[in-house]
């Protein structure tokens, strides 16, 4: 008798609801009570879990923002400063939000960085490897586009360098950049795309990849790892997620929220001078995240820096299975691995650095 | 490698991390300082008006705060501070204060700007008070002891004089506590744009920059010249409305970059359309660079003169004190260091006085140069065949007017007038002065400026139509009826001179058409609407 058919014959109103949805509630239960390795009680190990928390109040807050938001050349900075001045509590949505997005973005950095260097992204977990590499870039655009709808003359502009770096892709470059512009120049159907992009095809492909992303977690089972003189006692090798590792991520919750609500009132979100496309600012300026890829094309060439962002995206994405056959063919040393992610995580930082220093 | 080392590898990377972002948070929020606009700074001499005019006229300081003047911490007093002993100061809750901000007070810091509008057309656009307009606002619409079409009429945009109520000794009567100094209901508020005030200054500088928020769109739009230059007599806004210029402007009025700081220049901040002020009084891009224009001498650059019944070229004189004088060309020009005698119109004891003041001529500028820095304007979009055909075009219409309707119109007035028909001192008498005023003055202006201003309608149907309509049909008939109450000579004399005036070339046209062009125009409407 399959599970369905059994809730079919159950007798009451018990049974009468699950008739009516006939759904194997077993199936959720086995997948609550995934056995949880004794190490992810290190708050470190719960970075994956921070970016979903954090994605969920990106939703929310971005729910409200939208509420109030009107994606027009002629409205949106108008609507961003009503939200930030008038609207009741819009302040501190739009500071939640912001600031979300920067906490997200940190998040995922700190989560590759263990991942990447507790080697758990080796077989045979290299898709979840790409399936993250994918979320990574989802985030980052997601930051990009959401900063250029608020439509201030560093985001406008921020906008225009990150279309001509679109555009300056090999061969679909000029197609990318129009469609991205929506005409050959950042106009009144930039905004609009932006739009688009930011609350519906980007939210729609999250929940896709984060969907996959958990799934595979859950049925490859968190990597296993056993710290030198950190054993486990006996029988509490693995806790139960629900609702013990769930309590854990629950309090980091709380935890985040109070960081969140601490920075959205010291730093609240402010609203720079309003876009004018007339104009081009002294400085160009994009968000933090595209420091490295904005130094990188002062010191190269617009086309250049493009492929060597390019280039290293594409190595980073397939490492897994880069490094395997370099291991194969040359019987890499098991230091190797650390010392390219730390020195490409170095450049990474250099770079940054380096940019915010640049006037 | 150990698991525990890696460990450490990842804490040290993070740490890194941090500190990066730290470092990128300090100076970003170190930029974002600079660049932020500044809130309104409220001195301490303005902490006592501000903390008080916010309960009680709260808007005007929300304006104020506003404006880039609150950001430079420019604040109440250091525009309505007054000396004591001046005629309309007193003291305001221990400070002394005037209500009346002239150009003189706002020269305190803008003295180039004072210095350029002072000597501009605008400045003296009070002066015209003794002009057949005022006539008409006064008498024929007004009578004895109100003159109300003229205060809420006229004066709004030619600015008034700015009287105060006196006792029967002659001083400025005051009232209130504070003793407050009465000014002449009929005089104040006024923000004409040639205002002629207490302290010898003329104009506002209100009338374009309106307080207390002194916003630049606001003085770059079309729509702020047009609450006085529009309307029968000089309907530059629907003009300007109806021009390929002003469509250009209203449907890209966000690509015009109007609440650009400082200069405002064309060429550089903005392409897509002029405004009055482009094309009037802004500074614009020439092949050398920017011609830096910004004079707040609105006439600077206009080479005919459209008002009076006849055009004429106008030249200007620059006399070395810096005062300016309008040459129309058949007044012949004087000499660089010829001495001149100058009528300045000056207010004395509240009345308007011409004086009669010797100056020194320092430069002479010809309309040809005056039209060359218009024409540095239409460089900026047009080339030189389309600039310079655009101005044969306009000539070629003030021409027309002058030469068919003014100067024939003109004429015949005159000869009434030495024939004893009409009375030089009672200029509304009859119909026919109505009809000739109109003719010049509403109909013909409206030609002028349209074609001046690439209005097709104004220029045509509201304009030359209306003026050879009532020519032909109200004038002439007028002048023979008015000439005939004066005997039957006069009678015949006018019914010669009208028949000699049709009988020229340009109006033998009424007696009939040829007939090849008779049969053109019904062929027309018979295979156009089968009529």
């Amino acid at each position: 008798m399959t599970p369905v058919e059994r809730a079919g014959q159950e007798a009451g109103l018990r049974g009468r609801l699950r008739a009516l949805f006939p759904f194997d509630w077993e199936l959720l239960r086995h997948a609550g009570a995934e056995p949880v390795p004794y190490h992810l009680k290190k708050w470190w190990f719960c970075l994956g879990g921070t970016v979903l928390y954090l994605f969920i109040v990106q939703v929310v807050t971005g729910i409200a923002l939208t509420f109030y938001y009107v994606p027009s050349p002629a409205q949106a900075y108008e609507s961003v400063a009503a939200i930030t001045r008038e609207v009741r509590f819009g302040w501190y949505i739009r500071s939640l939000h912001k600031w979300s997005a920067n906490f997200m973005i940190v998040a995922v950095f700190l989560h590759m960085l263990r991942v990447y260097f507790t080697g758990a992204y080796r077989h045979p977990r290299q898709l979840n490897w790409c399936i993250g590499f994918l979320l990574l870039g989802t985030t980052l655009t997601f930051g990009f586009t959401g900063y250029s709808l608020v439509y201030e003359q560093l985001s406008f502009w921020g906008a225009t360098v990150a279309c001509n770096l679109a555009a300056a892709v090999p061969l679909a470059g000029p197609y990318i950049g129009y469609f991205l512009r929506g005409g050959p120049e950042v106009g009144e159907n930039t905004l609009t795309r932006f739009f688009i992009l930011h609350i519906g095809v980007l939210p729609t492909v999250t929940f896709i990849l984060l969907g996959l992303h958990v799934l595979l977690i859950r049925l490859h089972g968190v990597t296993e790892l056993q710290f030198e003189g950190e054993e486990a006692p006996e029988g509490e090798r693995h806790f139960r997620f629900w609702p013990e590792h769930a309590t854990t991520e629950l309090m980091i919750g709380v935890l985040l929220m109070y960081l969140l609500t601490v920075v959205a009132l010291v730093f609240p979100a402010g609203l720079g001078e309003q876009a004018d496309p007339t104009r081009t600012p002294e400085h160009i300026k994009p968000e933090w995240y595209f420091y490295f890829n904005f130094r990188l094309l002062k010191l190269t060439s617009l086309q250049l820096s493009v492929v060597l962002t390019g280039a290293i995206g594409a190595i980073a994405f397939l490492w897994p299975f880069i490094e395997e056959w370099l291991s194969r063919r040359f019987r890499m040393p098991d230091e190797a691995p650390v010392i390219v992610g730390v020195l490409g995580f170095l450049g990474f930082l250099v770079l940054t650095v380096w940019e915010c220093f640049a006037a | 490698m150990t698991l525990t080392t890696k460990r450490y590898i990842v804490a040290a990377l993070s740490f890194l991390f941090l500190a990066s972002l730290l470092v990128v948070a300090y100076h970003e929020s170190k930029r974002h300082r600079a660049e932020e606009r500044p809130g309104p700074v409220v001195t301490a001499a303005n902490r006592g008006c501000v903390d008080c005019h916010r309960k009680d006229g709260p808007a005007l300081v929300m304006e104020w705060e506003h404006s880039r003047h609150a950001q430079y911490g420019v604040g109440c007093v250091d525009c309505h501070a007054a000396e004591k002993g001046e005629m309309d100061a007193w003291s305001h809750e221990g400070t002394t204060v005037s209500a009346l901000v002239t150009p003189k007070d706002c020269a305190r810091c803008h003295a180039r700007e004072y210095e350029q509008f002072s000597r501009s057309h605008h400045a003296r656009a009070g002066e015209i008070l003794a002009s057949l307009d005022n006539v008409l606002a006064e008498k024929a619409a007004g009578m004895p002891g109100n003159i109300a079409d003229a205060v809420n009429g006229c004066w709004q945009c030619h600015g008034a004089i700015v009287k105060f109520k006196r006792d029967a000794q002659g001083g400025i009567l005051r009232a209130g506590k504070e003793s407050k100094p009465v000014i002449d209901p009929d005089t104040w508020p006024n923000s004409g744009m040639g205002r002629l005030n207490p302290d010898g200054s003329k104009g506002s500088c209100h009338a374009c920059h309106s307080r207390h928020a002194f916003e630049a769109k606001l003085s770059r739009s079309p729509e702020n010249c047009g609450k006085c230059h529009m309307g029968p007599d000089h309907p530059q806004i629907e003009i300007y409305n109806e021009s390929k210029h002003g469509i250009a402007f209203y449907a890209n009025r966000d690509r015009m970059a109007l609440d650009r700081e400082k200069e405002w220049v064309l060429g550089r901040d903005y392409s897509a359309a002029p405004t009055c002020a482009t094309c009037h009084i802004s500074s614009y891009m020439t092949p050398q660079g920017i011609a830096v224009a910004n004079s707040h001498d609105v006439g600077e650059r206009i080479s005919w003169t459209l008002r009076p019944v006849i055009s004429t070229k106008l030249n200007l004189v620059i006399y070395e004190d810096g005062f300016k004088e309008d040459y129309p060309d058949t007044r012949a020009l004087p000499k660089v260091g010829d001495q001149a005698q100058t009528v300045e119109k000056v207010v004395e004891n509240e009345k308007l006085i011409s004086k009669t003041v010797p100056r020194k001529v320092a430069r002479v500028v010809t309309w040809e140069d005056r039209r060359k820095g218009m024409k540095g304007v239409c460089l900026n979009c047009h080339n030189d065949t389309y600039v310079d055909n655009f101005y044969k075009q306009y000539d070629d219409l003030v021409v027309l007017y002058n030469e068919k309707f003014a100067r024939p119109a003109q004429q015949v007035m005159d000869d009434l007038t030495a024939d004893g028909v009409l009375n030089p001192k009672a200029p509304f008498e009859h119909n026919v002065q109505w009809v000739f005023y109109e003719l010049w003055h509403h109909e013909g202006r409206r030609a002028r400026h349209g074609a001046s201003m690439m209005g097709p309608d104004y220029t045509h149907w509201h304009g030359m139509y209306e003026v050879a309509k009532h020519f032909y049909t109200k004038f002439l008939p007028e002048v023979v009826e008015i000439a005939a109450t004066k005997g039957p000579a006069l009678r015949q004399k006018y019914e010669q001179k009208v028949r000699q005036l049709l009988a020229q070339d340009a109006h033998v046209w009424q007696k009939g058409l040829k007939p090849e062009e008779a049969e053109a125009l019904r062929k027309m409407y018979r295979e156009r609407y089968n009529q």
